[in-house]
């Protein structure tokens, strides 16, 4: 029982580090307030880099925790990497974003913007390496939480607000959908545990265990923002402060991407035939609307937001394949997914005028090409990858995802990913277009060029990752995502 | 074709509640007719909700105070919640479960900490 127990510590602690790291500097925000907010950052990053390093002690053949509650293996340390890393790069733009953030606001950095960040990570965490329904939902609400919380942080500005209200209402309504799916599930499987669920499944796969499955998943598709389950995300994304919108462009993405695939692999795994129909219909809906509806969008939040949309579906169609090649593919998405989203967040949080204002009207960004070349370049990189043009590194992992539906036989459905990519390429190019082609209008705004040494690290740093130099980068990630998926599929 | 007379407890049940509550109800109604105590006023015919009046605006403001307290007793009337459980399965849960009740109650000692260090206890 003893050894047990301490083996079961040991496989979670990256969760353990986190969440003793989240109390330690709760209690140090509350005695010494936002003055130390920059030190509480510093000790939040400290503790997220930590924890990835922590992850390398994973056994390389996985083990389970706590009596099959959680499982630590290749495929929830590829996630814990990539989650911590866009946590951290979260915290690290925050700072200026707030201090200069001023319309309605404090212009002031809480100190409590990094523990939640942290504590969602501990959420995310949690619900990678979930084997059991109560693991999963315990992850997924402590990421939740502390979700609504940061989208409605500048609590003073009213779109902050409704971001946060509107999060927080529809998020519970997916969490109840959820919970439904899951009461079912374990109605009628006896079992919360995922392998329980797949036997269950393998030997009758009955009505109630049916809308078990869809339930589930509609509320999973709900967490990565997948069509038809996608309203809440432009208007989140437009709501909520650029550093959190960033945050929740990459972390949660890859957690919940994580986890239903692994949902869908361990608990669904003899029903592949059932659950593939709705994934391939979520995959083609993402796609397909995520291009369309960006077209019209004014704000560039809102078009990263149809963009993130466009994006989950890609990564969906991998998961369609429902194959080790797919899944393999579905996370190396995720990871250059989480690098260009980061990148183009991070650019957009430099686009300030002269007052210090930052400005998201794609409009008004007209003529920044000669005000600003290099920041222009650096977003057309992103945009470039982003549509999955060639020699971008962007390019790859649909290549993956494609390829693997190919091979499983799902030749219509990378066809219509495949142009609905076209689609897509058409609005990231009209930004490039409007940046650095357009004449700036009378009132454009008087770009300032300051810049901050990390930031502006960060963007080259992502920027390089996305470039073809990125290529170079395909044996190591092949090999990763390879034994992630080999993980699932043991 | 089940069985219908398994369900006869829940129908005696249900006859002595039904009977019981409306006894309560018109009992003092038929009692305070007789006594000469039946003196209605517009406060005494109002419907007792919460203290607030029933019949208005559900959006109207209250203090934002109101909302804190709430929420820090929901979070100290589920830890109460989870203690009860906890004590009568103690024999079987062991030193880990003893363990984890005390991480999780040193948890909401900390909470509890950061809630009163930031003043969410003053109602000033």
């Amino acid at each position: 029982m003893n050894h047990d127990m301490s083996a079961s510590l040991l496989l979670v602690a990256p969760e353990l580090t986190l969440t003793l790291a989240g109390l330690a500097l709760l209690i140090w925000a509350a005695f010494f307030g936002d003055r130390h907010a920059t030190g509480i950052s510093i000790a939040a990053v400290a503790a997220l880099v930590g924890a990835g390093a922590l992850t390398s002690l994973a056994p390389a053949a996985g083990g389970n925790a706590f009596d099959g509650l959680a499982r630590v293996d290749a495929f929830s340390t590829f996630a814990h990497v990539l989650i911590y890393f866009a946590a951290a790069v979260a915290i690290i733009i925050a700072p200026r974003f707030f201090r200069a953030h001023t319309p309605g606001g404090h212009g002031l950095m809480r100190a409590e913007y990094p523990i939640l960040i942290v504590f969602a990570a501990v959420g995310m965490g949690m619900m990678v390496s979930a084997t059991d329904l109560m693991t999963l939902y315990v992850g997924l609400e402590m990421n939740s939480l502390a979700a609504y919380v940061l989208a409605s942080f500048i609590r003073t500005d009213t779109r902050s607000a409704e971001a946060g209200l509107k999060y927080f209402v529809l998020g519970a309504l997916a969490s109840g959908i959820l919970l439904y799916g899951m009461s079912l599930l374990y109605g009628f499987s006896g079992t919360t545990n995922f392998a329980g669920i797949a036997a269950a499944m393998g030997a009758d796969f009955s009505g109630g265990l049916v809308f078990g499955l869809v339930f589930v998943l509609a509320g999973l598709a709900f967490k990565i923002s997948a069509v038809p389950f996608h309203m809440w995300t432009p208007d989140v994304y437009e709501g909520a402060p650029t550093p959190v919108t960033a945050f929740f462009a990459s972390a949660p993405k890859v957690a919940a991407m994580a986890l239903t695939v692994r949902v869908c692999i361990e608990a669904f795994g003899p029903t592949t035939l059932d659950w593939q129909q709705i994934i391939i219909f979520l995959a083609l809906a993402s796609t397909i609307l995520g291009a369309v509806g960006a077209i019209g969008q004014r704000n560039i939040k809102r078009l990263l937001a149809y963009s993130s949309i466009n994006n989950v579906g890609f990564a969906l169609i991998g998961l369609a394949a429902g194959s080790e090649a797919g899944v393999a593919a579905t996370m190396s998405y995720m990871a250059v997914y989480v690098v260009m989203t980061l990148g183009s967040f991070l650019c957009i949080l430099q686009l300030r005028d002269a007052g210090g204002a930052y400005v998201e009207d794609i409009a008004r960004m007209a003529g920044l090409g000669k005000a600003r070349p290099w920041l222009v370049g650096a977003i057309a990189l992103f945009m470039f990858s982003l549509a999955g043009i060639p020699p971008l590194f962007g390019f790859w992992p649909k290549f993956l995802v494609f390829d693997a539906a190919v091979r499983a036989g799902l030749l219509p459905l990378a066809i219509i990913g495949a142009l609905s990519s076209v689609i897509s390429a058409f609005y990231y190019l009209k930004v490039i277009k409007t940046m650095a082609f357009d004449e700036a209008p009378a009132d454009a705004p008087q770009w300032t060029a300051e810049g901050n040494a990390v930031e502006t690290g960060l963007i080259g740093f992502t920027a390089t990752a996305i470039s073809p130099l990125g290529y170079l980068a395909i044996a190591p990630l092949a090999y990763l995502s390879g034994n992630a998926a080999l993980a699932l599929f043991r | 074709m089940t069985d219908l007379s398994q369900y006869l407890p829940i129908l005696i049940f249900l006859g002595i509640a039904v009977g019981l509550s409306a006894l309560f109800v018109f009992l003092p109604m038929g009692v305070s007719r007789l006594t000469g105590t039946h003196n209605p006023d517009a406060a005494k015919l109002s419907e007792y909700e919460c203290g607030f009046p029933a019949f208005e605006d559900s959006r109207s403001q209250f203090d934002v105070r109101f909302y804190l307290v709430a929420i820090l007793f929901i979070i100290f009337d589920l830890e109460a919640a989870f203690l009860f459980p906890w004590a009568v399965s103690l024999q079987d849960i062991g030193w880990a479960g003893w363990t984890t009740m005390m991480v999780f109650l040193a948890e909401l000692a900390l909470g509890l900490v950061y809630a009163w260090k930031k003043g969410a206890l003053d109602w000033e």
